[in-house]
Formats: C-alpha cells, structure tokens, sequence
C-alpha cells in the first residue's frame, strides 16, 4: 500500500537520452595512500583528493580550466570551498552525490544552464577517522535510521544490511555461502585491477571461515574505508564529440524513493527495495531503448555485498527469489554471466561512494580496463540503491 | 550510577519522541495513534503519516509483536553494549515496525516468526527500554 508517483511503464525523461557525455575521468592514488594513511600519514584533506582528482580529469579530457561552467560538489565538501579551492566560478553549481551529480550535470546540460560540467568529490574519511557506526554516525542528520535504534545497540550500516539479508536470506531460501560468491567474484576482478586497494583472490571457504562482523553478514561483505578523490567531466554532447573521440554517453535515467516506514527499516526488512528498483529499472530502460538484457557490465552500488542480489532481482537480472542461484550458477566474477564491479567495487577496489564506480563505467566504455576488460562493451549498467532510493543509469557508447 | 557504569546510548529525543520515553519509564509504552485514521505511528512524528491528520492521541500498546529479522553483534561499537549481544526487528499487532533486543533464552533455529511480548529492562545506568520476550 504505497503511494507510488507515475507508472512504472512511463519512460522518464527521453529528453536526457544521449544528451550529455562523459569526456574526462581522474582520480587519486588511493593504493599509494592507504599505505600511508597506514603508516600514520595524512597524505591530504577531502579538498586536496578532490583537487588532485580534477586535475587529473582536465588532463585526461584536454580541456582548460577555463572550459569548466558547472561545478558540482560531492557530499563531504563544502561547495564554496571546493569551488575556492579550484578556483572555478561557474554560471551553475550544485552539491549531490555520485549517482546524482551525474544526473544533475545532465539537467543542467539539457537545459542550457551549463555546457561543461565537472562533478568533483574528495573523501579524507580514513585519515580523519570518520565513523559509520556509534551515537554520532555519519550520516545521522539524513538518515534517521541511522541513529534512531542506538539506545538498543543497534548502530553502524553493516547492521542494517545484516538485518535485512537475514530476512531476505528467510524470504528467498539464499544461503550465505551464495552470498559469498559475491565478495569472491569481485576479488576476482581486483586482482586484475592495479588500482585496487584489496587484490587477493579468496575462495568461498576462505569467505565462510572469516568472521561475522554482525551476523549473518562476515567481514568480507563490508566495504573498506580509505581516503581518496574521485572527478568526471561532462559535456553537452555535440560539445562531447569534438573535445574527444570516445565520448561515453547517458543514455538512461530512472529514479525511485522508498521514504515509508524508511526510519523503521521497512522498505529494507520488508520489500528488500524491490519496487523501487523495478521502478527505477522500468523508467532508465525505456528511456534508453534498452533492457537488462543489453548490458555488458552492471557496476552496483556495494557499501555491503547485500546490494548485488537485491539489484540482480530489482533490476531484472533473474527472477525475483533467484539472486543466490543466479551467483551461484552464473556467476557475475571473471568467465561468469553478467561482469559486475568490474573494478572490484567497494568490496575490494577502493570506497569511494560510488563515485569510482562511474569511472569504471566509462574505462569500460572505452575498452581501457587491460586485463579485465570485457569484450566489445557497448552499454554499462550503474545501480544505486543506498537506503531504498534506487537510482538507474544506462551508460553507453 | 556508578562511575563506570555505561551508558545506555541517549535517545533521539525530538519534539515528538519525549512522551513516548516517559511512558516506557513508566512501563506502559504508548504510541500516537490517528483518532481520524486509526494508523499507529513510530517513530512519533507531527502527524498521521497515513492520511496527515494533525489530531493523535497517545495510546498505551498490546505489548504483542512478530519478530521479522534479527542480527549477532560480534563487535563492539558501544560501551553498553559488549559483544556478542542481539537485536531484532518485531512487527508490533498495532502494525508497525520496530527495533529491540530479545531478552532470555533465543529461539533454537530461525526467529522469524516467532511471537514475542514487550517488557521493560532497567539498564545499569537506570535507563529503562522497551525489549522483548518469546511468548511461545
């Protein structure tokens, strides 16, 4: 019984449909740093990640600075600084999160109120000892949930996650060992990924023998927590064309909110995001003319493991009640079915809040992976569904 | 209290949560329910999330609930609580969902679905919450 805006057939916004494209990626040297952070160095703040991260994007697109008119900042940046820091005063600014920086960017370019857009994030949540879990965690002031179930000792997002695989392991008869295929799966690909913080392959067994952090949920189904940067540049897409010669498109864009019941965790304990997801799916598809048989690679959103079998029933990957069968017979690692987190995700590669994922999209896209690319990749698939906003987007060529 | 007593982690105390806390101090929890609607609400809020009604009245609770998922802490996050230490989502009869421990004995296989009743626990700081108990 919720109250739901649109149908799910109605095709979003097809005026968005290859309206932008990606013409520049850059991020930090998060392996290099995380060797430091370790030996007790602070290599830099989130403004230099975030700097050193547009610098790297300008370079990889050729464009002067000057180029630049939109800025978006990520979350854990304050926008005028950001906008100090690289001195860029733009004709239009915005503050969002990964997924919706790149959405953002494309509204702004649709609608002419920016040519070329830089979406820029820094994160120093490692060296600064940011907290996820605990009274004062992160995020608290935009998630209630977060914080609201502390004084029963139920804190930290890997909790969250565990509370909702064990209804949802109760729900569809999945097993954790079919879970663990996921952490393996994307081990896998990091170990063919030098920019990968986590490189070593495991093993089923090696995932089952490690410890629960909250159970039923085990160590490697959390993410990692190190600093770094992440920037992309977007252009309006004729623009696109003649700054580069692989330009990577959006070709697709689908939203959809679970607000209900959300401070009680129900859309996560009791629909498992699903309708939100089928939503979200629905609408990116149709704007895309394409469906979840038409991806090459799905690139998810993966704070925790959890999020893959939700996303491969949400977004039509397998039947609904099928994401343990389908990780286990199918396989989304290397030689398996469906390539997800090609880079090795948050699991493995590096947590940049799904902000690296969009890099990996587009290095896909432009056949640049090495090792792990996959073959003749023509369109990338990039879900997010942090706390029941599902988010769909079709990256293509 | 004794000095090293931990503390129980505060509340989220809202304009909308405090009557609810002191009526679980006083051991008869009550929720707002919507005197249009009838919908419980949790957590409290300014209104009927059902039909925005502005008119709740506060209402004690059955005490009866269904477990729908729960966790194992094996790490500690909060001096109150060491590990290894529960904590359960129950779908209240009034409808709603919410976050406790189950206190004694837990269930030999699955809890999922097991009925349980509310009772209140004095923590050793004297806070008192709202946890529950198999009633099967």
């Amino acid at each position: 019984m919720s109250v739901t805006a649109g149908a799910a057939t109605s095709g979003g916004t097809p005026r968005l449909r290859r309206a932008a494209a990606v013409v520049g990626i850059g991020h930090t040297d998060w392996v290099r740093d995380w060797t430091r952070a370790r030996a007790g160095e602070k290599p830099a703040d989130s403004y230099g990640y975030a700097m050193q991260a547009f610098s790297a994007a300008l370079r990889d697109s050729g464009l002067k600075r000057e180029a630049i008119d939109g800025l978006i900042a990520g979350p854990t940046t304050a926008y005028e600084r950001l906008g100090e820091v690289l001195g860029i005063n733009p004709r239009w600014g915005d503050q969002a999160d990964a997924v919706l920086s790149v959405v953002q960017a494309c509204t702004a370019i649709e609608s002419g109120l920016a040519e070329v857009v830089a979406i820029v994030y820094g994160n120093d949540q490692r060296t600064a000892g940011t907290q996820y879990g605990g009274p004062q965690a992160m995020g608290g002031d935009a998630f209630l949930s977060y914080v609201y179930h502390s004084p029963w000792g139920l804190t930290s997002q890997g909790a969250l996650y565990a509370l909702t695989f064990q209804a949802y392991k109760h729900a569809r008869g999945m097993t954790e060992a079919e879970l663990g295929e996921v952490a393996v799966a994307q081990r896998g690909w990091s170990s063919m990924n030098p920019n990968a913080i986590m490189r070593k392959r495991i093993t089923v067994e090696d995932y089952m023998a490690s410890n629960y952090v909250c159970e039923p949920l085990h160590l490697f189904d959390y993410c990692l927590i190190n600093d770094g940067g992440v920037a992309m540049i977007i252009a309006e897409a004729e623009r696109a064309k003649q700054i580069c010669a692989n330009p990577v498109f959006i070709e697709g864009i689908g939203r959809s909110d679970l607000n209900r019941g959300a401070t009680s965790l129900e859309p996560r304990l009791t629909e498992f995001y699903l309708p939100a997801q089928q939503q979200a799916a629905a609408r990116s598809y149709a704007m895309a003319g394409a469906g979840p048989e038409d991806m090459d690679v799905l690139q998810v959103y993966d704070s925790f493991s959890v999020h893959v079998p939700l996303a491969l029933e949400g977004y039509g990957y397998c039947p609904v009640g099928e994401a343990g069968k389908f990780l286990r017979e199918q396989g989304v690692g290397p030689g398996g079915r469906l390539p997800t987190n090609t880079s090795g995700g948050h699991l493995s590669e590096t947590y940049m809040q799904g902000w690296a994922h969009q890099l990996e999209c587009v290095r896909q896209l432009r056949g640049t992976c090495g090792e792990r690319q996959v073959q003749d990749c023509r369109r990338v698939h990039y879900t997010s569904d942090v706390a029941g906003k599902a988010v769909s987007l079709i990256y293509g060529r | 209290m004794e000095a090293d007593t931990a503390r129980t982690p505060s509340p989220v105390l809202g304009l909308y949560d405090r009557p609810m806390w002191d009526s679980i101090r006083d051991r008869a929890m009550r929720l707002q329910r919507c005197r249009g609607c009838g919908t419980w609400q949790y957590p409290p809020g300014p209104g009927c999330t059902a039909c925005l009604s502005e008119d709740l009245e506060w209402t004690p609770v059955s005490g009866k609930a269904t477990i729908i998922s729960w966790v194992i802490f094996h790490r500690q996050y909060l001096a109150a609580y060491p590990a290894p230490y529960n904590a359960i989502a129950v779908r209240l009869e009034e409808g709603p969902v919410m976050i406790s421990n189950l206190e004694g004995s837990p269930p030999e296989r699955s809890w999922i679905g097991r009925k349980v009743r509310l009772v209140y626990t004095e923590m050793p700081d004297g806070a008192v919450l709202p946890r529950f108990t198999l009633r099967d």
